[in-house]
Formats: C-alpha cells, structure tokens, sequence
C-alpha cells in the first residue's frame, strides 16, 4: 500500500531534474536537443562516478573527502604510466586508488578515527603524492598516448563512451547495493549500527570495503578525466569534492546513512550539471552563477530528501 | 462534582491507513491516580502524546481544569503543568542531574544569557527533596542506577509546580519497566506522597500495579475506552478480560509444552569471570534446556550473557562448546557459532527499524538466501512470508519498515531472524519487556517450540514468576556469583521466595 504523495517523494528528485531541464528549455530551446542532452550526460560522467563511489560509504553513515586527491592522483599516475605500460596503466591507476581507500578506511575502521579525519588525512597524503609524482606540473598526453583513451572519448554508435562508462558504473553499483550482502550490510549498518553488530555482521569488514570502492571509483575517475582532458595533473579533480557530495545529498540519499542509492546519485549529478550549464545558456552572470548555484542546491536538497524515512537531519 | 483537573472529551486520532483513537473521553480528577492500560496498539501511546502535545488530536477538545487547550509542542503542554516521566528515560547521561532537571528552563537562573550554576543547583536540590533522593545535583547523570535516573525523572516533572499555577498533571509511561521490586515500592510511595500535589495517569502492562497504585482504571482496546472502574472493584483477572476480550490463558506460561531436555551439553562456562562483574562462572547448558539466570541489577547475569554472545571477553575462565574451548572477540564469531542474541534493547540492538521485515529477518544469516554470489530477493521474499505467516506477525507487508510494527510485531522478527538462522543457542535478554499480555503470551509459546526443537535457550527475565515459569533449570546469581542451582521441571518449580534468599 503506497499513496500517491509517498510515490511522488520518493521520485522528487527526479520530477526537479525534468522540471528544471524543461525549464530551461523553455528559455532556450536548444537546450533540450539531443546533442546538447548528450553533452550534458559525458560531461556529468565524472562528477557521477566519483558521487556514485561516494554514496557507498555515505550509506554506512561515514563520508569520504579523500576522492578528489585521488583522482587528481590517479590521473597523473595514468599520464605517467601510459607511454610505458599501454592499456595497463588504467588498472593500475584504479587499483591505486582502492589502495588510497583501503588506507582510509583502515585509519577509521582499525584505528577508530572518523572517517571525516581519516579520509581527510589520507587524501592529504594522496595530494602530496601527486604534487611529488608531476613535479607540481601539468603532465600533457603525447600522440600516442591519446591513442590509448579512445575508450573514453570517442563515441560508440553516436553516444559518447563517458556516457556508456556511467552507465556501466550505475548498474555495477546497483547490482551491489541491491544484490550483494555488502549492499545490504551497508544499508543496514547505516540505519542502525549496534542492531547490525549484533546480529553478527562484520560491520569493521564491510566498512573497509566501502572505502575501497569509493577509493576505485574515485580512481576511475581520475582515469576519464585524465582522457578527457589529455592530461594529468595534481589538481585536475579539484573543485569536484562538494559537487560529488552535492549530488549524493541532491539525490535524496541521507548523510547519516541507511537511505539512498546510486541512481539517486545519477539523478543528483545531473542535477548539479544542468543548474551548471543552464546558467550559461541563461546568460547569467559568471560572477552570479556561485550565488544561484548555492541557492538552486540548498532548494533541490529542501525539495528532495524524505524525512519520512529520515526523520533527524544533522 | 468537582471539576476535572484535566478532560479528554472525544478525542479521535488517526494516521494514514489507522484510526488511532476513536473518540475517546477521560477524565482525571484532583489529586487522583489514573490507570491506563490496554494491550499494544490500544492507542495509549497516542493518547500520551497528544497529551503531552507531540499530536494534535484530529477532532475534540483537552480541558485543564474546566477550561479548553491545545498544546502545540510539549514545551508548551509542560508550561500547562503537564509533565512526563517517559518509559525510555529522557534524560541525558551526558548531563548533570541538575541541568536535566531544568532542561529547557533554565530562563529562570539565567542573568544576561549567563546561567548562575549555584541557585539552579541548589533549586535542583529542592526539587530532589521532594523524592526523597539523595543525590549531588552536580552528579553526571550517567553515573546513577536506573532506579535514581527514574526518581530524577520525576522531580524534573515536579519542576512545573513552580512554573504553572494550576493543577499538576503527570503521566508516568511505563515508569516500573526496568526498575526492580524495592524500586518499585518506592517509586509508588512517592506517588501516593505527591497526589497531595499533583494528579498523575499511570500508564503500565504490569496489572496488578495499576491495581495498586491507582484510584479509577480506564481500560482502552482498538483505539477506543472500553471500561472505566474504580481500581477496589477490579482485580487482574478482570482487567485482562477486558482488555484482550478473551480469558487468560489457563496456561500463561506452557508449562505443559515443558519438555525434559536432552542429555547433550551444548554449552559450557567453566571458571568463567569478567573481572569487576562476575566471577567463577561454571555452568552446563543442554540441548533443548531453557536455563533462567535469576538476579538482581549488580548480581552479573547481564554481563555473563553479554560474554557469550563475544560483547563482552572473560578475563579468565573457559567458554566450551560441545567440549571444545570457544573464543568470541565479537558477536561475529558467536554467530558463526550458531549463537543469537535477542537484547532488551529491541529497538537498537535488535532490529534495524529502518529497514524492511523482510532484510531484518535475513540480517544474520544473508548467505542462505544467496545463490551465485547475489542475494536471491524473491528466495527471501519467500522465506519472509513463510515466517510472517508462521510466527503470525502483523505487518502491512513484508517490505513494511520495522519501524512501523508494534512491539509484540517487532520481537518475532527479531525471533525469527535467530529461526532463520538456524541458531542452536539463543540468549534471551529481557524478551518481553514492554510487551503487553497478549504478545508475551505469543512469545513464551515461540519459546517453548524453540525448546521443543532442540535449541536451547539461556534466559534472563523480566520477572521471578517468568523465570520460574519458563525455566528447566534456574541459575540465581548475587555479587557475581552464582549461588544456587534449581531443577524446575513442571510441577516441582521452585518458588519465588526460595529464589530470593538466593538472590539478595
């Protein structure tokens, strides 16, 4: 039995989503074109799959500040790596990045930091590794080197392949959260942690684990960026740690925990780059944009979270 | 007549999908005690709250001493002289007793924005006076016993005398859950000291001391009042008819389903102690034996059942099972023992309230339902069904969130989630505190069949009289040490007095 009105706020941020695209068309018709949707779909790919890794460690009721070092960290290490390990170098540079998660999810689980600190802490490290690793440079992507990240820029029968990339991330994360135990363990954790210690769950194990996979997917990020802007540098991702966070809470996904998903996380992120870009197209003010973009988040986060199911917000 | 102190005159309430409360009418007279009971779900705790102002009835009126009010938050119902002594203790550990008692009025100690500590400590005191308690106002909080914290309770709600010039209303909400026997005589004492003061709704599932303590009982089912009678015309037996609309069963705890355990120690303590808790702890539990550990607060038993469920490590001594020597360091490797654990704390520890029925029944035994690595969802849609059905929990679905079962709901999905899971070894922490009648009946009979099918069952109680009556084999323990062993097979079951000379 689900009323009309529980329906249509579990759906909120998706009806904000349509209604501001629509809204934007209205103003200014070349907005809502495919080629223009399409844009708006790769160039919110990044900000997805960083927020979608996110969001697994926000379920457990933790937060993750480490992910954008470790893309900045991860696309330099691919910049790097590329000339002489090829198509190997995108693993290795993801796999670096679930190392940077299991370090922070070992500084909260092992050594009872919260995961505010740690992740802070180790992202600190992550930076300061980038910065060594570039010389504090801009590390550009030769010819060849290019060839190898086709994969992500080039398109796949008129789609561009970030987009594809997203959506792969999107079912891979759904299938985690709704098919596997760490799924449900983290949902479970995050709505109600003593319950879940003691009904036997390795709460520590499962917390660990949400640190690397927001650590990889922080990487892959990394990885898309660094294809996409041929290049790699120690502060390529920068600017991207809020927004992520941003369309994880846009979504509708609770900060204490419990509630949420990763296609809320989608819907948040696109959220995030239609307010972006539909400024531009409305001609506002560069200056401005900041003020407007503040206030369009503090209205979609008003409009968008369910306090039916979160009933204290902190 | 005198005019009531306080009138509910056809109060209705409901929620989406329930009709809370059907017009309801109560009146609280001066200076009087107010039963209230009915079984979980009866509408008690909406009527509390609408009187304590956290609900707006949806039609009828609140009258205080023959005039109309509306509450629109409890800071204004308390400012009406209505004050609440919760069932969960509201006051926070973290706290002085003082700055709980004047939680949210310390306007009156308050010069410039700054507190003046000494007069609020001192006005505490007064306050602490007048229950007879005699604690340091300046104490934490989370320092005292249960029993203290309680009495706290009570004069942070006799605080409104100053603040209110009329009539004093208190509602006390299941205030003898947790407390013991003595504490409980206390506890009424200074109720039946302060009706000089104040007017008090009593709210309890213990009948025979609603009997006690209350001049008029109002007797509520399904939301509506379906018997008010003065407390000298009623007995327990009475009261549960009218409640349940059916008689007690003859056979409260199954005594008869008792069957003898069998031969086979599943589990043993040997030597076991957890220094500045217990000491010395040798016990057998066999297969099928329901084993009740009888004591008082202080006496260990919860300690030693927090060590074998692994959230507690003995300092010395053996946990064995079948023999061998066990090491828990979490509840992970009880589990993984078989081991499960209903806790008193059923809405923490328990469940997770924000999830479905359904992921709460699977929560320690998620593999069973996986198959290739994924959860199989319609597997254990399945086997959640099959459990609502057996264990007839009312729930609106399978995917409804625990959040919004009742009680007595709440604790067979936490039954069920240790059936599941195949345990063999259950440890049942207070499981029918806050339950009402009916529920706990329920309970004893999954008890029982639990028993039946081999598992069996280390209990500790929320009462002597439940201990005895579903035990195989008693277990008293004082200061940390058990005293006394009882074989309590039917028909030869100790009584309450041999229990306590063992006990205190």
């Amino acid at each position: 039995m689900r009323s009309t009105r529980e329906l249509a706020r579990q759906f909120m941020p998706l009806i904000t989503l349509v209604v501001l695209v629509v809204a934007v068309g209205a103003f200014q018709p070349q907005f809502v074109n495919p080629a223009t949707l399409l844009q708006i779909a790769s160039d919110t790919a990044t900000l997805f799959v960083l927020g979608a890794g996110v969001t697994l460690v926000i379920m457990l009721g933790g937060i993750d500040l480490s992910i954008q070092s470790v893309a900045s960290l991860t696309s330099v290490i691919v910049a790097l790596l590329l000339g002489q390990l090829g198509y190997l170098a995108f693993p290795v540079a993801v796999a670096i990045g679930a190392g940077v998660g299991l370090l922070s999810g070992l500084a909260h689980v092992r050594l009872k930091i919260p995961s505010f600190i740690a992740s802070l802490a180790i992202g600190g490290c992550a930076a300061g590794a980038a910065l060594l690793l570039s010389d504090a440079r801009s590390i550009t992507l030769g010819e060849t080197e290019r060839g190898y990240t086709a994969w992500i820029t080039g398109r796949a029968l008129g789609i561009p392949n970030e987009v594809v990339i997203g959506a792969i991330v999107l079912i891979a994360g759904t299938v985690v959260q709704r098919y596997t135990a760490f799924g449900r363990f983290s949902t479970a954790i995050g709505a109600g942690e003593p319950a879940a210690i003691a009904s036997g769950i390795r709460v520590g194990l499962h917390k660990v684990t949400a640190f690397v996979l927001s650590g990889a997917a922080a990487g892959l990020a990394g990885v898309i960026l660094a294809g996409r802007l041929a290049s790699g540098s120690p502060t390529l991702a920068n600017q991207l740690l809020l927004p992520a966070i941003a369309a994880v809470i846009v979504g509708g996904t609770a900060i204490t925990g419990g509630v949420g998903s990763i296609w809320r996380t989608l819907v948040g992120a696109l959220i995030i780059t239609v307010v972006r870009t539909g400024m531009t197209f409305l001609n506002v003010d560069i200056f401005l944009q900041q003020a407007v973009f503040g206030a369009v988040l503090i209205i979609a986060v008003a409009l968008t979270i369910d306090r039916s199911k979160i009933p204290i917000v902190k | 007549m005198t005019t009531p102190a306080l009138a509910l005159r056809n109060i209705t309430k409901s929620f989406p999908g329930v009709q809370a409360l059907k017009d309801v009418s109560i009146e609280v007279r001066p200076h009087e005690v107010i039963g209230l009971i009915g079984e979980n779900g009866a509408g008690k705790s909406t009527l509390m709250r609408i009187l304590a102002g956290v609900y707006q009835p949806d039609s009828g009126t609140i009258e205080l001493a023959g005039r109309p009010v509306s509450f629109r938050g409890a800071a204004e119902a308390a400012r009406h002289g209505i004050g609440m002594v919760f069932q969960e203790q509201s006051l926070l550990p973290n706290l002085t007793v003082g700055q709980n008692i004047y939680l949210g009025a310390e306007s009156a100690f308050t010069t410039g924005g700054i507190i003046r500590w000494r007069d609020l400590y001192a006005a505490a005191r007064r306050q602490l006076e007048k229950v007879h308690v005699d604690v340091d106002p300046a104490m934490m909080t989370a320092d005292l016993d249960f029993a203290t914290r309680q009495m706290v309770e009570l004069a942070k709600a006799l605080t409104l005398e100053e603040r209110t010039d009329g009539q004093l209303v208190i509602l006390l909400d299941e205030p003898t859950s947790v407390l013991e026997q003595k504490d409980i005589d206390i506890l009424f004492a200074r109720v039946r000291e302060l009706k000089s003061r104040a007017s008090f709704v009593f709210v309890s599932h213990r009948l025979d001391e609603v009997l006690a303590l209350s001049d008029r009982v109002y007797v509520m089912k399904d939301g509506a009042v379906v018997a008010e009678l003065p407390a000298a015309e009623a007995d327990t037996h009475r009261l549960h008819q009218l409640m349940v609309g059916r008689d007690r069963q003859a056979e409260y705890y199954r005594e008869s389903a008792q069957r003898p355990y069998g031969n086979k120690v599943v589990l043993s303590a040997r030597g076991l102690t957890l220094a500045g808790h217990y000491r010395d702890v040798d016990f057998d539990l066999h297969e099928g034996e329901i084993l009740g550990i009888a004591g008082v607060i202080g006496s260990g038993r919860e300690e030693v059942c927090r060590t074998l469920f692994g959230l507690a490590q003995p300092t010395a001594g053996q946990i064995l099972m079948e023999g061998k020597p066990v090491r828990f360091n979490s509840p992970s490797d009880a589990v993984a023992r078989r081991i499960g654990y209903i806790p008193r704390e059923r809405r923490v520890e328990g469940l997770v309230l924000f999830l479905s029925v359904t992921a709460n029944m699977t929560l320690a035994n998620l593999k069973e339902m996986m198959r290739g690595g994924m959860i199989d969802l319609r597997r254990e849609a399945r086997m959640a069904a099959g459990w609502v059905e057996r264990l007839r929990i009312r729930t609106p679905s399978i995917r409804a969130l625990c959040l919004n079962l009742s009680g007595g709901n709440q604790q067979k999905v936490v039954l069920a989630k240790w059936m599941t899971a195949k345990t063999r070894i259950v440890i049942l922490d207070h499981p029918t505190r806050g339950l009402d009648v009916g529920a706990k009946e329920e309970v004893y009979e999954l008890v029982r069949a639990m028993s039946a099918e081999g598992m069996s069952i280390v209990l500790i109680a929320d009462t002597l009289e439940e201990t005895i009556g579903l035990s195989h084999t008693i277990l008293t323990m004082r200061d940390g040490r058990i005293t006394h062993r009882f074989d309590a097979s039917p028909g030869a079951k100790p009584a309450q007095v041999d229990l306590i000379q063992h006990m205190v």
